[in-house]
């Protein structure tokens, strides 16, 4: 048996199980002898199993906010697809300026899943708050700056024979240009948004239809150069009635 | 990546948040991290992958997107440096009060970013020295050398009497 001694890297390879099996047993024979050594070896690998014993559990993502393989998979793919429009609405979103454009932007990434997916994300996003561009009381104010915006859209319904009045709106953006959301609110606080965009490549004009999300429902169509939808509660009883009334006048 | 089960997937996913914590100290980031890892390796997973030497990979392509946003970070610190703010501290909040609990892991902190990479890498998951040299992409020379001063390093602070490191003898 040659007593060769190890040099410092064998040492570590040691500690590391990576020598093979007869050069292992020639160092393990060297530290029998060396005990200094062997002290130093020890607390070496002492420390790696402190910090393995440490670590174990770290990193343990808390709750359930676990990657989906397939999830992800299925964002690369529409990534690819509208990476060149996404840029365009992510200048627009810092053209709208500020926390808002980002979550506007925030806003787009999940677009496109399913049907108006974006009209019911903005509708979470921005219904709720006080976030909006305008915040308006009266049907005059909001048709006008929806005109400003969008020039080719019809009337604005007078709602309020269903409770609801006009609270505000805001201006949102996606991969094809700019969209609206439009707030209304009844007496008891319960709230409903009409959400509008251009149809475009990716969102041709489509049947009309409605499903539910979460709790909430969304009422689309299309009509003249627009794509439309209605979120409000799932549970909203007025939600057909005023979808037809938006569909009538718009 | 697509032959794991749910159980060795979510594993996975936490051996490669760990290590993204310990680079960025930040859990924000180290999510995003992992996010970008894993999107990356799908976009490439044409790069066939034993099971065995997945993890390997997949932790090179971690530390490889740590070092890019590293250096986007510099950028961006001179970038802000020239509109006259100062960087702001990253604050790191969850890994810090982790670490603060535990005097081990105290210790492990303070090593600089590449030695707990490689301490990471080689002891906690137990990559061979070669396949931490392409994670870290530096020479097998350089893992054995960097190995040797981190443990060496680690010892000194665990035993609470650091040596200046000018003194510490090059290997």
């Amino acid at each position: 048996m040659t007593r060769l001694i190890p040099s410092e890297h064998e040492l570590h390879a040691y500690i590391d199980d990576r020598l093979d099996p007869v050069r292992r047993a020639e160092v393990q024979a060297w530290l029998v002898a060396n005990p200094q050594e062997a002290a130093r070896v020890e607390a070496w690998r002492n420390d790696a199993r402190r910090l393995r014993a440490a670590l174990a559990g770290f990193g343990e993502v808390p709750g359930p906010a676990q990657l989906d393989l397939r999830q992800v998979q299925r964002r690369l793919h529409q990534r690819r697809q509208r990476r060149l429009a996404s840029a365009a609405a992510l200048l627009l979103a810092l053209g709208l300026g500020g926390l808002g454009g980002w979550q506007a932007r925030q806003a787009t990434l999940f677009a496109g899943l399913l049907p108006m997916e974006d009209a019911v994300q903005a509708h979470r996003l921005f219904a709720g708050g006080t976030a909006l561009d305008v915040q308006a009381s009266d049907l005059v104010q909001l048709q006008d700056w929806l005109t400003r915006h969008f020039d080719r859209v019809g009337q604005l319904p007078d709602l309020s024979g269903y409770g609801l009045r006009p609270v505000g709106a805001r201006l949102l953006s996606n991969e094809e240009g700019a969209a609206a959301l439009l707030v209304f609110q009844d007496g008891r606080g319960e709230r409903v948004s009409l959400f509008l965009r251009s149809p475009g490549e990716r969102y041709g004009p489509m049947p009309s239809g409605q499903r539910t999300d979460g709790g909430l429902e969304a009422r689309y169509w299309s009509h003249g150069a627009y794509n439309f939808a209605l979120v409000s509660g799932a549970d909203d009883a007025r939600g057909e009635a005023v979808r037809r009334a938006l569909g009538v006048s718009l | 990546m697509h032959d794991l089960d749910e159980q060795q997937w979510r594993e996975l996913l936490q051996r490669l948040r760990r290590f993204a914590l310990w680079l960025c100290r930040d859990s924000g980031s180290a999510d995003d991290l992992v996010q970008a890892t894993v999107e990356r390796a799908l976009s490439r997973s044409h790069q066939r992958h034993e099971a065995a030497d997945l993890r390997a990979w997949l932790f090179t392509i971690l530390y490889r997107l740590f070092l890019d946003a590293k250096r986007r970070e510099r950028l961006h610190a001179r970038w802000l440096a020239w509109f006259g703010r100062s960087q702001e501290e990253a604050s790191g909040g969850e890994t810090e009060s982790i670490v603060q609990a535990q005097a081990d892991l105290q210790v492990f902190a303070r090593l600089s970013t590449e030695q707990r990479a490689l301490l990471l890498l080689v002891s906690v998951e137990g990559l061979s020295y070669k396949e931490a040299a392409q994670a870290l992409d530096i020479p097998i020379g350089t893992v054995m050398s960097r190995l040797s001063r981190a443990r060496a390093t680690l010892r000194d602070l665990t035993e609470g009497n650091p040596a200046p490191p000018a003194l510490r003898r090059l290997k």
